[in-house]
């Protein structure tokens, strides 16, 4: 019997919820349970404090403009807490608006700029009255793994220079349509503009993150 | 009348007649044709009649399809259009083909997209507007609840004086000021608690001071009767109430509105709020509750809901689903019907259905593991993606049967180890099923 068990962050989840976003949430949980780790997930949401000592993985999906907003303004308060848990190499998964709000800016749907918390140093630039929409075939050569997924953004990501992508495009645009790059790697952040949900079309992904986690809180030990 | 008026309406009937009599159909041409001809000519088909709009998310079919009914036990002339003749000529051809009796009162109950709507007042100018709700659909993902919303205001403000009859329920009807007056139904049917939504909801935000909205009591999704613990945000005084949910089955509901009991042949919450709509706006134009009662009585299936299609022994009901509020209805609905039964699930990627498939993750399948499903078939172009969600929701690997071709999945329908199965669908899977069914007899052709 394992006694093994992880404590999951889903950051703003009555908030950022849209485009199947909990479905990442429901995968981590499906693949714990299969390993016989325990699985707690609780929200935090505005106006709650975020305690970095108390989880093991965070997930911080996306949202509408709207609510992406109000976020904005709140995270600043967690600023602090949220780069801490980061540098301390904790595992975090950031889709679509959450990966935009952990680095330094995002643009919004009326041309303002709209502050992340810098916890990663990449900027988000959004573009005239078009998206990027469409299945998403990535290559990540440092796991030699691919990921699959759907691509739903106005937003133009460039990455900083401890940032690695998550993957080099093989189809679709990517993080601007630009560089060939997808998402983002900095310590065991993993950020991405996927959908699908991202976890559910690449359980291997998930898995690493499971994997990545436990090894964290309990050492080394691989589980497969 | 003017003369270019008289010729467009006498070319688009002409036309009407034409294709009816010879194609055995109709189409949006006449319509096209009488737009050519007097591009105003919308004003004139409408002008002596009272115009409502019903408009929203969810319910749109069902809602107008009541409405239509109740007014008939009324009045003589009411028309309405088919669904998905949203835009100008088919609203046009909709006009054009009414036969009407003269001297008495015109009704034209038109259902229209939330993002036609502004369209289509530019010509016409509607008594009243029905808003049934706004909900995240994966049809028009890149819409947000928000700037639907602000559609559909902007459209009725091209009608000040109409009235808008709201869902009293939904927060967000409640989020700005419109020109337009506004009346509100909703429920009162519970003693009041405390309550949050659940945390992937949508439009759970206080429009004015931003904090997370409680309840006093939740029907679905965020409708209920909300309040801002932060600010004096609330839900408006209701107009039109359901005081009393008697009785809900998966085929049938028995409630109160305003005193009066009422029954409707089909199944689910969200078949009742489309009751409720479709009763205030009858209550509005002081249609009595003997005719309204008549009115709901309907029990003509409109397209993929709730039909009951037998499949060589087995009673199957396709239900259409098409975003995850929708979904989630559906379920709750189907956890009301006699267990054990089936479940098919339908999942395509057309752009009809909504290219991104994501959707399925917000739905609440979870509660299926609860229920007693012996076998299930996940099907469609994605069934891959349909089979994890169920299998992630706790159903086990082994009952699920993964069928991507719909002729294939017929053959396993009548392999199904129980009498009643329930066919969830996509908009294209729904139209594919169909018509192999109506291939193989099952069903007569046409939708």
């Amino acid at each position: 019997m394992d006694t093994r068990s992880l404590s999951v962050c889903h950051l703003y989840g009555n908030l950022l919820n849209t485009y199947g976003d909990n479905g990442n949430m429901l995968l981590l949980n499906y693949l714990a349970q299969k390993m016989g780790v325990a699985f707690h997930s609780e929200v935090v949401s505005i106006h709650e404090p975020f305690d970095p000592e108390k989880y093991d993985i965070v997930f911080f999906g996306g949202g509408q403009d709207y609510e992406q907003l109000i976020v904005s303004q709140d995270i600043q308060s967690k600023k602090e807490a949220l780069t801490r848990y980061i540098e301390e190499e904790k595992v975090m998964l950031a889709i679509c608006g959450g990966y935009q709000l952990l680095g330094h800016y995002y643009i919004g749907a009326h041309g303002e700029k709209i502050s992340g918390i810098s916890a990663l140093d990449h900027y988000t630039l959004s573009q005239d009255n078009n998206r990027f929409i469409g299945d998403i075939v990535i290559h990540n050569d440092e796991f030699n793994e691919t990921y699959y997924g759907f691509e739903n953004h106005n937003g133009r990501t460039f990455l900083g220079q401890d940032e690695r992508p998550l993957g080099k495009v093989t189809q679709g645009k990517g993080n601007n349509g630009e560089d060939q790059t997808e998402g983002a790697i900095y310590k065991n952040v993993f950020c991405s503009y996927f959908h699908g949900p991202i976890l559910a079309r690449n359980e291997h992904l998930a898995q690493r993150l499971l994997d990545t986690a436990l090894a964290k809180k309990y050492g080394e030990v691989t589980t497969i | 009348m003017g003369f270019r008026s008289q010729l467009a309406i006498t070319v688009g009937k002409t036309s009407q007649w034409f294709l009816h009599t010879f194609l055995k159909g109709g189409s949006s041409l006449p319509g096209q044709l009488a737009l050519k001809i007097d591009p105003a000519i919308l004003d004139t088909l409408a002008k002596d009649y009272e115009v409502v709009v019903v408009t929203g998310t969810n319910g749109k079919t069902l809602t107008t399809a009541l409405t239509v009914n109740i007014l008939r036990q009324e009045y003589t002339n009411v028309l309405t259009n088919p669904t998905g003749a949203n835009m100008a000529q088919g609203i046009v051809s909709t006009f054009l083909s009414a036969k009407h009796h003269k001297g008495e009162k015109k009704f034209a109950i038109l259902e229209i997209d939330e993002a036609s709507l502004g369209k289509v007042t530019e010509f016409i100018t509607p008594k009243l507007f029905l808003f049934t709700n706004i909900f995240r659909d994966q049809m028009d993902r890149y819409g947000e609840i928000y700037t639907t919303y602000q559609l559909i205001v902007d459209g009725a403000a091209k009608a000040p004086d109409a009235l808008i009859l709201c869902n009293g329920d939904a927060p967000i009807f409640n989020s700005i000021n419109t020109v337009n007056p506004r009346k509100f139904y909703g429920f009162h049917h519970q003693k009041d608690g405390e309550l949050m939504a659940h945390y992937n909801t949508d439009g759970v935000l206080c429009p004015n001071c931003q904090h997370i909205l409680h309840y006093k009591m939740i029907t679905y999704s965020n409708l209920g009767n909300y309040y801002c613990p932060n600010c004096d945000f609330e839900r408006p005084p209701l107009d039109y109430q359901l005081t009393e949910l008697k009785a809900m089955d998966n085929l049938s509901a028995t409630f109160t509105i305003d005193d009066h009991d009422y029954s409707i042949a089909v199944g689910g919450m969200y078949n009742v709020y489309n009751a409720l709509a479709a009763t205030a706006v009858a209550e509005y134009y002081n249609v009595t509750p003997q005719k309204i009662r008549a009115g709901l009585a309907y029990d003509e299936k409109v397209f993929g809901r709730q039909e009951i299609i037998p499949i060589d022994g087995k009673k199957c009901t396709l239900v259409l689903v098409k975003n995850p509020v929708g979904l989630n209805q559906v379920i709750d609905m189907i956890g009301l019907a006699p267990q054990p039964f089936s479940l098919v699930s339908l999942l395509n990627a057309n752009y009809a259905d909504g290219i991104d498939v994501s959707w399925i993750w917000d739905g609440n399948q979870e509660a299926f593991a609860k229920m007693n499903i012996p076998q299930v078939i996940a099907g469609g172009d994605r069934h891959q993606d349909m089979a994890l969600r169920l299998k992630v929701a706790g159903i086990e690997e082994e009952k699920i049967a993964e069928v991507s071709s719909i002729e294939a999945v017929i053959d396993e329908i009548k392999e199904l180890p129980t009498e009643n199965v329930y066919i969830l669908a996509t908009y294209t899977a729904v139209l594919q099923l169909r018509k192999e069914l109506a291939h193989r007899g099952y069903i007569k052709g046409g939708m």
